[in-house]
């Protein structure tokens, strides 16, 4: 049990996917005008990730080495084509705004990574719930940046006024430089955050907290 | 060699499961997402076309058969009281980044466009785009049903700098009274009240 809860819980903080092992960065940057959108690509994305971590986990055994990368491709693929479909069936203004990142989700490299990295070491269980912890830290980071965005942005907050009438909207925020500028410092802060946080354990502070080869242990290279 | 049999049987039963599920999503989804499609993207048009109905022209559409061609075209009906007094449909003419889709308002008599809504385009934005905007779209509201640009005899201003956005626009308004001439006589028989 608490080694599931292990899984799951790295994706939240330690391992959070945009921000601390910074992947799957063009839907984190394109579709985050507003929180809105950001949450609902989240959504897509957990769905995606956590089942084809269950697929790859499950078929691991029969996956020959040569060929896993298409395997994985594959089956991400087929659920992210699945999910299209739901959200047009479901969900179709969603679908409008979100257009043409949910086929991208295929491309997203959590998807592959996961599946390379962990997926296709570990059992169905344990696969599920990393998927699904890497999932919600995907989400809920996508939807503080998106609320970030759309709060200078637009002044609102999940499509309600938040700032006072006198504000005047600072449209560079939902321009895709604003994305850029938003994410580097969100970066900034948590890694000033993180080495705040060493400092008070007595331990040495990390020039550059955010992963590297040597220090993240992600793919095993 | 065994290894690459292996690997052959295992992607192909890999691929073939992925396309028969998504296969059978498909078809599960299809109506569902027809719907969803009427309802967000011609249910705007529609609404825009036609005044004063108190049915469903979504929920209440139906599918005609063209004379003398092998197409069909979809109905959307506006009622009062279970009367029909409108009717809507929609068409395509080539403009300059592709189809322009048109929906086009009748009152049932015929004689009159209720109006006309673009649906889909992707004209230039700024230049062509302008042919879904209320001041060329206005034009047609209560217009007799024989339209034609200004440039060709007619009275319909087209867009300064988007003539081909524009002629496509009107074009797709003619296709439509075109159909509409020809399925008229079906078309009052087909929403009698209780139907």
């Amino acid at each position: 049990m608490s080694r599931l809860w292990k899984e799951f819980s790295k994706g939240l903080w330690t391992d959070l996917p945009p921000f601390k092992i910074v992947l799957g960065l063009c839907p984190v940057l394109a579709v985050t005008k507003t929180a809105d959108n950001g949450f609902g690509m989240g959504l897509a994305v957990i769905f995606v990730l956590t089942l084809s971590n269950v697929f790859v986990s499950a078929v691991r055994k029969i996956i020959p080495a040569k060929v896993r990368i298409a395997c994985f491709i594959v089956i991400a693929a087929s659920l992210v084509v699945a999910v299209e479909l739901l959200m047009q069936a479901y969900a179709y203004p969603l679908y409008q705004q979100l257009g043409i990142f949910v086929p991208l989700i295929v491309v997203n490299c959590i998807i592959l990574g996961r599946a390379e990295a962990f997926a296709s070491k570990n059992t169905v269980l344990l696969s599920a719930a990393d998927g699904f912890g890497m999932g919600v830290g995907f989400t809920m980071s996508l939807t503080f940046l998106g609320g970030l965005r759309e709060l200078f942005g637009y002044g609102t907050l999940f499509g309600s006024q938040i700032m006072p009438e006198s504000f005047k909207p600072f449209s560079f925020m939902i321009e895709a430089p604003g994305a850029f500028v938003c994410l580097g410092i969100v970066l900034a802060a948590m890694n000033a955050f993180t080495n705040r946080q060493r400092r008070k354990k007595g331990l040495a502070v990390l020039d550059n907290p955010t992963h590297d080869c040597k220090t993240c242990g992600i793919c095993g290279h | 060699m065994n290894e690459t049999i292996k690997m052959i049987v295992v992607l192909s039963l890999i691929c073939g499961l992925s396309g028969f599920t998504l296969a059978t999503l498909k078809d599960a989804t299809n109506d569902k997402i027809e719907e969803q499609v009427l309802t967000y993207v011609q249910g705007p048009a529609i609404s825009d076309v036609l005044v004063g109905y108190d049915n469903s022209p979504v929920k209440d559409r139906k599918k005609f058969d063209i004379p003398g061609t092998d197409q069909q075209v979809t109905v959307f009906p506006a009622l009062k009281d279970g009367k029909l007094f409108g009717v809507a449909l929609e068409t395509f003419a080539k403009g300059y980044g592709g189809n322009v889709g048109v929906m086009v308002g009748f009152n049932i008599d015929g004689a009159n466009l209720s109006g006309i809504g673009v649906t889909t385009m992707k004209e230039t934005p700024g230049i062509g785009s302008r042919v879904a905007k209320q001041g060329f779209t206005s034009q047609f509201s209560g217009h007799p049903a024989k339209v034609e640009l200004s440039s060709k005899g007619g009275d319909i201003n087209g867009i300064a700098g988007a003539t081909i956005s524009s002629t496509a626009s009107v074009e797709a308004v003619k296709q439509a009274i075109n159909i509409f001439g020809q399925i008229k006589p079906q078309l009052a028989a087909a929403w009698t009240k209780g139907s």
